[in-house]
């Protein structure tokens, strides 16, 4: 039994570790109410060896990171940049675009999109957007808006996330063993997640047992 | 939090007080970097570094001399040496590099690039720009000042190089440091590291120069 026991966690300590966490990276109009140092000091201490982020090669090839968020922009990017966390960019060529809708539906979804931004403004630091009610909240809030502007769109959302697993799988199979750190859009986490636990050779880990 | 890189020991070298104040502000809440101390002469440089940790020294002296490098290597061997230049003029770097300088660095570079510097200075690597490093890697070899590894070519390899090895070798050879290889190859750093422990071995090189000096040697700096 207790021989048993040894060669689980000989074996657990093996599999690549990956953490997925989620960011509300979508508003990077919005001032992010909480210090990004914080966040910076959290990946710091992580100190992932691969770093997944919804970005696409080419704009990571290019250095074009205007149009980022905030939070990969002004923090994990310069972090990366300057440590030996290596940064994955698993987006697909083309992202799809944010739901939108006409008549009721695209008021509705104006409305949703507010209260995502205030579950922003409102966020105290940013383990409260990774995990807790304002991330599941948060989660809620973009499913029904994806359902709001049709199955065409939700479609693509569902194709964009898959697309975003598949890659961290094959960062996984390429370099076994490793900790990884994915950084994405809260309403990937919750598909991401058990679609990477699903492999023997991945153990998905809450961020703070990465 | 199992297997997380160790932070690098840092001493800042320089003879004035405010410039070693300075660098100690600048540098000191940088991730992955430990400032262990800041000394104006040799004797304090050996005094702050750990044992068995990765350790660098950034060397502030303009212009940078080769006896300095000299002595401080032979105070802390261990130790990356990082020196800090006006310009990468080849004239100047090569004689720094010659006299066991790890790399240098531009006065004009960001933070960022500096703490990267550090990082890399701390575990052996050559710190200059993939182009002067490069430049540089073909001047020392060939010149006779460096020793040769075992292996005379290629062919002589009791091991042969694996396709990722052999990738791995070519942008050593260009002077990227791990970092920027794992970045290139969109790999860990800790597997970078383990391909070039298997490189050196394969080669039967000491050391991280000897065995980027073979491979410019044998042309597999050369991009593809």
């Amino acid at each position: 039994m207790g021989t048993n026991v040894a060669n689980h966690a000989s074996h657990d300590d093996q599999r690549t570790r990956v953490a997925v966490v989620g960011t509300l990276a979508e508003f990077h109009r919005e001032p992010i109410p909480y210090n990004l140092g914080a966040l910076v000091q959290l990946v710091s201490e992580l100190r992932p060896d691969l770093l997944c982020l919804d970005l696409t090669p080419e704009k990571w090839q290019r250095g074009d990171f205007d149009g980022l968020p905030p939070e990969y922009r002004e923090a994990l990017l310069p972090l990366s940049h300057q440590t030996d966390i290596v940064v994955v960019p698993i987006a697909g060529q083309h992202p799809p675009a944010e739901p939108s809708g006409e008549g009721w539906r695209g008021r509705a979804i104006a409305v949703l999109r507010r209260w995502l931004a205030y579950l922003q403004r409102t966020a105290p630091n940013p383990a409260a957007v990774v995990e807790g009610p304002r991330h599941h909240l948060a989660d809620l809030l973009y499913e029904a808006m994806a359902w709001l502007a049709g199955p065409e769109t939700y479609r693509a959302w569902k194709a964009h996330t898959d697309y975003l697993s598949r890659q961290v799988l094959e960062v996984a199979r390429r370099d076994p063993g490793r900790r990884i750190l994915v950084a994405v859009n809260l309403r990937h986490c919750h598909h991401i997640r058990p679609t990477l636990a699903r492999h023997p050779g991945i153990r998905v880990v809450p961020y703070t047992q990465l | 939090m199992p297997g997380t890189m160790a932070d690098t020991h840092l001493v800042i070298f320089a003879h004035a007080a405010l410039h070693r104040e300075a660098w100690r502000a600048l540098l000191s809440g940088q991730p992955g970097i430990r400032l262990a101390g800041a000394a104006g002469d040799l004797a304090a440089v050996t005094s702050f570094l750990p044992a068995g940790q990765p350790g660098a020294v950034l060397v502030d002296q303009s212009p940078p001399r080769p006896d300095l490098v000299r002595r401080l290597k032979a105070a802390v061997s261990d130790c990356g040496l990082l020196l800090l230049v006006n310009t990468y003029d080849l004239g100047e770097v090569i004689p720094l590099l010659q006299a066991g300088a790890t790399g240098c660095i531009s006065r004009d570079s960001p933070v960022g690039d500096l703490a990267r510097g550090i990082i890399a200075a701390g575990r052996g690597e050559i710190v200059l720009p993939p182009p002067i490093a490069g430049r540089a890697l073909a001047a020392l070899a060939r010149g006779e000042s460096v020793g040769e590894p075992g292996a005379g070519s290629v062919a002589d390899l009791v091991e042969p190089l694996s396709d990722r090895e052999a990738e791995v070798l070519r942008l050593l050879a260009q002077g990227l440091t791990n970092k920027d290889m794992a970045q290139t190859l969109i790999l860990s750093v800790r597997t970078v590291e383990a391909h070039l422990r298997s490189i050196y071995g394969k080669l039967g090189a000491r050391s991280r120069t000897e065995a980027a000096l073979w491979a410019v040697k044998h042309g597999h700096g050369l991009p593809e």
